[in-house]
């Protein structure tokens, strides 16, 4: 069971070991807050759709199981947008966020969970399955955002950090850090880190 | 039992579509009144950062509250310019977006009657709403005039789906918003205020740059403001106050400026 919940945070993190979902963490990384809820909003679909796809495993037909995997998916990802679009402090992040909240529904991680392990396995693994690869995939976007909010607006959740003196002694915000490359470039230090610390991780 | 019959998987398949059906449809129907209250104070704020207003607090309630207190009267307007009511200022009504987009088929269609509010703000500006289509969906937004109904005092834009960085600068790009103010609505033009590409010629009081890399949306952001203005023309011609009236609110205007 630990097992379980803890190699999608760490062997088997969906974006730093299995390189999924790396469109959308370029695109929501440019402050914490989206990254936040974009977190959040992942892990709960990838939770709730590997449980439903768990508990109906041994009924769908075999030959229309994406398209039924599917539906279930778009059922969580439409639920959590009406949800955010609902409380007064989510409603302008959904906004900002647009249509990546949408876009959920074509992340990688959420369909190749229900088909590598819940279809699988029984509902409470894969729940916990489910969820621990929304965090794998949250810690990375939120590690992300952190270093292109803080570098690229000198600010974290919205809230200035770097001093007013360093801006006036010549400190400039980096406009590159705000653009989708860096995000990729910081991904790859990323990985890179990850990599030299888990050695199983290395190729021969 | 065979999951793999014909018969088996069309059932499943149906039954599966319509209980998802049922559960947002239901989840929507339960989440629609919070949604629309969003929505609502979200217009609302809209429409102030056109009138020019800033710190408008952050909360819906907040926002509602400040409209309130700054909002002198919201007139609706027909095709011939007559007004033919108003719109509850105590209790904040607006037209939504949906309202608006269901006027823009009646601006568009000359044998209809339209029905379009003019929001009238204790600090002499005059907000208008503007409805057409960007490049892949709606955009809309609020032109906000002085008191003398020509001088443009400034203008907010959003947009259901344009390309971030691109078409939806005209929310986020607030250099380009800000091209609005000052400018002259002409009726004497047939584009009475428009997004130009290549550069405004000098001297020409009507018109704004458009945006690189977004001529799509640039284009139906211009034919929206004209259509729309266009149609409000007669509202404006009839609205357009006597000289001494005009005296008085430029006093008011410098007052204003003062006490910041």
């Amino acid at each position: 069971m630990k097992e379980t919940f803890l190699t999608p945070l760490m062997k088997g993190n969906p974006i730093t070991v299995l390189i999924l979902g790396i469109c959308s963490s370029l695109a929501v990384t440019v402050e914490l807050k989206g990254a936040l809820v974009m977190a959040l909003s992942v892990t709960i679909v990838t939770g709730l759709s590997s449980l439903v796809c768990s508990l109906i495993r041994n009924t769908i037909p075999n030959r229309v199981r994406i398209i039924i995997q599917l539906v279930v998916v778009s059922l969580m990802v439409i639920l959590v947008d009406q949800f955010l679009k609902a409380f007064e402090a989510t409603y302008p992040i959904d906004k900002a966020l647009s249509v990546y909240i949408g876009l959920i529904i074509t992340n990688c991680i959420v369909m190749g969970r229900i088909e590598a392990y819940a279809l699988g396995n029984k509902p409470i693994p894969s729940l916990i399955d489910g969820l621990a690869s929304g965090m794998g995939y949250g810690a990375i976007l939120i590690i992300v955002a952190f270093v292109r909010e803080l570098l690229g607006s000198g600010t974290l959740f919205g809230l200035r950090v770097i001093p007013e003196a360093f801006y006036n002694a010549g400190y400039v915000n980096n406009g590159l850090v705000i653009l989708p490359p860096f995000a990729l470039i910081l991904l790859g230090c990323i990985i890179w880190v990850h990599r030299s610390i888990d050695k199983d991780l290395q190729e021969k | 039992m065979n999951t793999n019959s014909n018969v088996y998987t069309v059932i499943y398949t149906t039954i599966v579509v319509v209980l998802v059906a049922a559960i947002l449809a239901f989840v929507s129907q339960k989440l629609g009144p919070m949604q629309a209250a969003n929505q609502k104070a979200e217009t609302i704020s809209q429409i102030l950062t056109a009138a020019q207003f800033e710190d408008f607090g952050n909360s819906n309630a907040e926002k509602i509250e400040f409209y309130k207190n700054n909002i002198s009267e919201v007139v609706l307007v027909n095709t011939e310019g007559q007004q033919v009511g108003n719109l509850d200022c105590a209790d904040a009504q607006i037209y939504s977006t949906s309202e608006l987009k269901a006027q823009n088929y009646n601006v568009k269609d000359e044998s209809k009657d339209f029905t379009i509010p003019m929001y009238k703000f204790n600090n002499g500006i005059t907000v208008v709403p503007i409805y057409g289509a960007g490049l892949w969906g709606p955009i809309w937004g609020y032109i906000a005039v002085e008191s003398d109904l020509s001088t443009v005092a400034g203008a907010y834009f959003d947009h259901e789906s344009e390309t971030p960085g691109l078409g939806g600068k005209i929310k986020d790009d607030p250099s380009f918003r800000a091209q609005f103010a000052g400018k002259k609505i002409d009726f004497s033009d047939a584009a009475p205020l428009s997004i130009i590409k290549g550069g405004v010629p000098a001297g020409k009081e009507n018109a704004v740059d458009a945006i690189t890399g977004a001529t799509m949306t640039s284009k139906g952001l211009s034919a929206a403001i004209v259509s729309w203005l266009s149609a409000l023309k007669p509202a404006f011609e009839a609205a357009a106050p006597a000289p001494v009236e005009v005296a008085a609110c430029e006093e008011e205007v410098e007052l204003n400026e003062t006490e910041e």
